[in-house]
């Protein structure tokens, strides 16, 4: 068996925090030239993104290899049923207990973060490292 | 104001249907090849981790436009 295939991956969980925060305070800076609500608001709908994935790429990784597969899988399913239950209570709890907000820099900036988190993914993936 | 109600259950309903059909493909998918291939199994849950990216992300921009819906619009 080679190197690679007993290597345990590595997650890179914090290099991916480090580069949506760079972006969602860029994207926040650039909705403050709005007004003060807008920039706040642009914030708080990048953070309901970036919890909840930062947690299911926590919980996805915690067991590895084909020993583990069944507990794995299972982990992934839980992860991403809790992920989207974070997300709609986050949405809620803002909605309801923060006024006012700028409901369009909420979600673009959220839509912007699930796209830019899916392509971050892609692009840094996790690898295999002794 | 009770089809804003109904919009945001079908906007939750099917994007979790739809979630749900791609999680357990997904999933069953993984343990299909890591028991064929169990010396894969590393990079096979990479690439199956990569894949739920691209499937909740439609879902996850459900949720806040349902949550929308139903706080701010009919709220």
């Amino acid at each position: 068996m080679s190197r690679l295939k007993k290597a345990i991956t590595y997650v890179p969980l914090a290099k991916w925090l480090t580069i949506e925060m760079a972006a969602l305070i860029v994207l926040s800076l650039l909705w403050f030239t709005e007004s003060r609500l807008a920039g706040y608001s642009a914030f708080i709908g990048g953070l309901i993104f970036v919890i909840p994935n930062a947690y299911f790429a926590h919980r996805t990784f915690r067991y590895q290899g084909a020993r583990q597969v069944h507990v794995a899988v299972g982990n992934m399913f839980r992860a991403e049923s809790i992920k989207l239950a974070l997300t709609a209570v986050f949405f809620a709890a803002v909605f309801t207990l923060m006024e006012p907000v700028h409901v369009p820099a909420l979600l673009f900036t959220f839509a912007v973060m699930v796209v830019l988190g899916t392509a971050l993914r892609w692009l840094i993936r996790p690898r295999p490292q002794r | 104001m009770e089809m804003v109600y109904i919009a945001a259950a079908l906007i939750i309903g099917l994007g979790a249907l739809g979630a749900g059909i791609g999680f357990g493909l997904l999933g069953g998918k993984l343990l299909e090849s890591t028991a064929r291939q169990p010396e894969m199994a590393n990079q096979l849950q990479t690439k199956a981790f990569i894949m739920a990216g691209l499937l909740d992300a439609v879902p996850m921009i459900g949720v806040g436009i349902a949550m929308y819906l139903i706080f701010v619009v009919a709220g």
